[in-house]
C-alpha cells in the first residue's frame, strides 16, 4: 500500500455520487430512510404506550406514590399531621388523602360495586388530573355533600365496551343510590369523567364532607397520594420515613401490577420486532446494493484490469454505502420528526390504557442508527467482495 | 533489428467452459515478443486471438503452459504481483473502450497514475497525452459526451499514462468508422516508431496488417 492509492476510494466514491444515476441514489437513500423509520417507529410506539401508561397511572390513579396503612391497621391516623409533615419536603408538589368507601351504587335498578373514594377535591387536584378530564358536568366542590362524579366505565354510553357492566348511559343530574349496607343515601351525578385509563374510569368520587356526614371518622384515610417534582420517588419515601411516618409506601410502579407485566411483554415484543426489522432491513439493503454493484460489475472488472487494487474498490463501495446510510438516517429522522411525530401527537393511537404517542428514547435511537449503518455496510460489503473476487473477464463480461 | 525478448510464451493451453461443454480456445501456443515489435495477431472470429492477447496482458491465466515477462514466469505469479505488472509495465486497450462512465476523459486517463504518484504530477502528463490524441478541448467531457473514436483515444491515453513497455490492443478499431480507425492506427504506428513502445494488437481487418512488423495468424487456437 502506498500513500497515493488511499485517495482512490474517495475519488471514485465522490465521482460516483456526483455523476451516478440520481434516481438510483435517491431510491437507495429513501430505502435506507424507510428501513430506519421502521426500526425507530416500532420502538417509539412501544415507548409511547409504556410512557403513556405510566403517566396515566401517575396522573389519574396513584400520584408518584401512595401511603397506605401500616400492616394490621385499616386507616392512616392523624392524616392532617402526616400531610403537614410530607409538605415540608421541597420535592413534594401535592398531597391528597383518600378514603375507600365500601358500598355499592344503584341507578335505574342497575346495581353494581365499583371503587368509591371520598376525597378533598382541592387537594386531589394537586395530585391527579381527574378534574381536567370531565366530559360532562363539573368536578366536585369541597362543600358538595350530595353530589357524586363517576367514571365513564360506570356511566356507560357510546364507546364503552359492549360487555362492560355499567349504568347504560347515566347522565349528569340523574340520581344514584349509594348503599352502605345499613345506610343508604341518594347522590346526584354532578359530572362524568373520562381519563382513558380504564382503572380510573371505573371509579366514583364523593367529597370528604359527604362521607363525614354518612360515617363520621376523625382525621383518617385509607390512602394518601403524593405527587413529586420528579418521577423517581424512592428518595422522597426515605425522607418521609425519616420524618417518623411508619406507614406502608406503594410507588406507582408497585401499583401498576398487571401493567408492569404488559410493559415487560411490550419490551419483549419490541426486541423481537426490532430483530425482525433489522433482518428485513439487512436483506432489502443487501438486494438493492447487490443489484447496484452487479450493474457496475463491468466497471469493477475494468478497474481491476487497469491495475486498481480490489480492496480499494471495496473501500470505495463501503464509503459510498456509509454515505447512503448516513443520508438515509438523516432523511428518516427528518421524516420521522417532521411528519410522523407531529401527526401522532395530533392523532394518537387510542388504547384502553390511554393515548399512545411516539416517544423516542435517545439511547434506542442511537442504537438503531448505528444498527442501520452497520447493517448497510455489511449488506454492501458482501456483494462488493463477491464482485471483486470474480475473475476479471467474468466481471467484465457479466458472467457468474 | 529485433530487440531483446520481452515476452516468451511456452506451450500454453486455454479452455473455456460453456455450460457442460469445454471449448478449447488456445492449443499449445508458443511465441516470443521482442522489444519494439508491432505484432498483429490475426485470425477468424473464434480463432483464439483475443484469448491469447488476454493471456499475454495478464488479464486471464492459461490452463497450462508458461508465460515469461522479462524472463520472469508470470502465469503462476500472485494476482497482486500480476496486477502490479498490469499497472506499471503493461497497457491494455479494450475493443469497447471500457472507460469509467462517471469519470471525465482526463480523470479516466489519470486514474491508473493516481495509484502511484500525486495528482499534481500525473495531471500534466494526462493532459499532455490527451493533447497528443487531439482531445485538448474535450478533457472534461464524460465518455457519454465523446464519439467512439474519441473514447478509444482516451482509452489509449489511459493505457499510456504509466509509460508501459508493452501496449495490448484488442480489436481497437472494431467499433470505429474508417476515418477514426485510421486515426487510431496512426497513433499506434507513432507510438511504436517514435516512442518505441512494443505493441501487440488483435485485428481481423486485412488492411491493418500493414502497420505491423510481425504478424501471426491463429486458426482453431493454433498459430499457423
Amino acid at each position: 500500500m502506498n500513500r497515493y492509492e488511499t485517495r482512490i476510494p474517495f475519488f471514485l466514491m465522490w465521482k460516483y455520487l456526483l455523476r451516478g444515476n440520481k434516481w438510483t441514489l435517491f431510491l437507495i437513500i429513501f430505502l435506507m430512510a424507510i428501513a430506519f423509520i421502521n426500526l425507530v417507529f416500532v420502538a417509539s410506539l412501544f415507548n409511547g404506550i409504556i410512557r403513556g401508561t405510566e403517566d396515566q397511572i401517575i396522573n389519574t390513579y396513584t400520584g408518584h406514590f401512595m401511603i397506605t396503612p401500616k400492616t394490621g391497621s385499616d386507616y392512616i391516623e392523624n392524616v392532617s399531621t402526616v400531610i403537614e409533615k410530607i409538605l415540608t419536603l421541597p420535592e413534594v408538589k401535592g398531597v391528597a388523602p383518600e378514603m375507600q368507601v365500601s358500598g355499592s351504587l344503584e341507578y335505574n335498578k342497575i346495581k353494581g360495586t365499583w371503587p368509591i373514594l371520598a376525597i378533598d377535591p382541592d387537594k386531589e387536584k394537586t395530585v391527579t388530573n381527574v378534574s381536567e378530564k370531565m366530559i360532562s358536568g363539573e368536578y366536585l366542590n369541597e362543600d358538595d355533600t350530595d353530589k357524586i362524579i363517576i367514571g365513564r366505565q360506570i356511566s356507560g354510553g357510546e364507546g364503552v365496551e359492549n360487555d362492560a357492566f355499567s349504568f347504560k348511559e347515566a347522565k349528569v343530574g340523574e340520581k344514584v343510590l349509594l348503599n352502605l349496607g345499613q345506610l343508604e343515601k341518594e347522590f346526584t351525578i354532578k359530572g362524568i369523567f373520562y381519563t382513558k385509563f380504564i382503572n380510573t374510569d371505573e371509579r366514583a368520587f364523593i367529597t370528604e364532607k359527604a362521607w363525614q356526614a354518612l360515617s363520621p371518622s376523625d382525621n383518617k384515610a385509607t390512602a394518601i397520594l403524593v405527587r413529586l417534582s420528579e418521577k423517581d420517588g424512592q428518595e422522597a419515601i426515605e425522607k418521609i420515613k425519616a420524618l417518623g411516618i411508619d406507614e406502608n409506601f406503594i410507588t406507582w410502579e408497585d401499583a401498576s401490577g398487571l401493567m408492569q407485566s404488559v410493559t415487560g411483554s411490550f419490551l419483549s415484543i419490541n426486541f423481537l420486532l426490532t430483530l425482525v426489522g433489522e433482518l428485513i432491513a439487512a436483506i432489502t439493503i443487501f438486494i438493492v446494493i447487490y443489484i447496484d454493484i452487479t450493474a457496475k460489475r463491468k466497471q469493477i472488472g475494468i478497474l481491476r484490469a487497469i491495475g486498481i487494487k480490489p480492496y480499494l474498490i471495496r473501500v470505495s463501495y463501503v464509503i459510498q454505502i456509509s454515505i447512503y446510510s448516513v443520508a438515509g438516517v438523516l432523511l428518516g429522522t427528518a421524516l420521522f420528526f417532521g411528519i410522523l411525530v407531529p401527526y401522532f401527537n395530533h392523532f394518537p393511537f387510542s388504547l384502553p390504557i390511554g393515548d399512545a404517542r411516539l416517544i423516542v428514547n435517545p439511547a434506542d435511537y442511537i442504537i438503531r442508527l448505528e444498527t442501520i449503518i452497520l447493517v448497510a455496510i455489511g449488506a454492501g460489503l458482501i456483494p462488493a467482495f463477491m464482485v471483486t473476487r470474480m475473475k476479471i473477464l467474468d466481471a467484465i463480461w457479466g458472467r457468474n | 533489428m529485433a530487440g531483446k525478448t520481452l515476452i516468451k510464451v511456452k506451450n500454453i493451453f486455454r479452455t473455456y467452459k460453456l455450460g457442460e461443454i469445454k471449448v478449447p480456445a488456445l492449443n499449445d501456443i508458443s511465441l516470443e515478443i521482442n522489444q519494439g515489435d508491432f505484432l498483429i495477431i490475426t485470425g477468424r472470429n473464434g480463432s483464439g486471438k483475443s484469448t491469447l492477447l488476454r493471456q499475454l496482458a495478464l488479464v486471464d491465466r492459461p490452463n497450462s503452459g508458461e508465460i515469461y515477462f522479462e524472463e520472469k514466469e508470470v502465469t503462476k505469479m500472485h494476482s497482486n504481483d500480476r496486477r502490479n505488472l498490469r499497472l506499471t509495465r503493461l497497457g491494455y486497450i479494450f475493443q469497447e473502450y471500457a472507460l469509467i462512465a462517471e469519470l471525465s476523459a482526463l480523470e479516466n486517463v489519470m486514474l491508473p497514475a493516481m495509484m502511484l504518484e500525486p495528482i499534481k504530477k500525473c495531471r500534466p502528463r494526462a493532459e499532455l497525452l490527451l493533447k497528443k490524441m487531439g482531445l485538448q478541448n474535450k478533457m472534461n467531457n464524460l465518455p457519454s459526451q465523446l464519439s467512439g473514436g474519441e473514447q478509444q483515444k482516451v482509452a489509449i491515453a489511459r493505457s499510456l499514462i504509466n509509460d508501459p513497455e508493452v501496449l495490448f490492443a484488442d480489436e481497437p478499431t472494431a467499433n470505429l468508422d474508417t476515418f477514426a480507425a485510421k486515426d487510431v492506427l496512426q497513433i499506434f504506428k507513432k507510438l511504436n516508431q517514435d516512442e518505441k513502445h512494443t505493441i501487440v494488437m488483435v485485428t481481423h481487418e486485412k488492411e491493418e496488417e500493414v502497420f505491423a512488423n510481425r504478424l501471426i495468424k491463429l486458426e482453431d487456437g493454433k498459430i499457423v
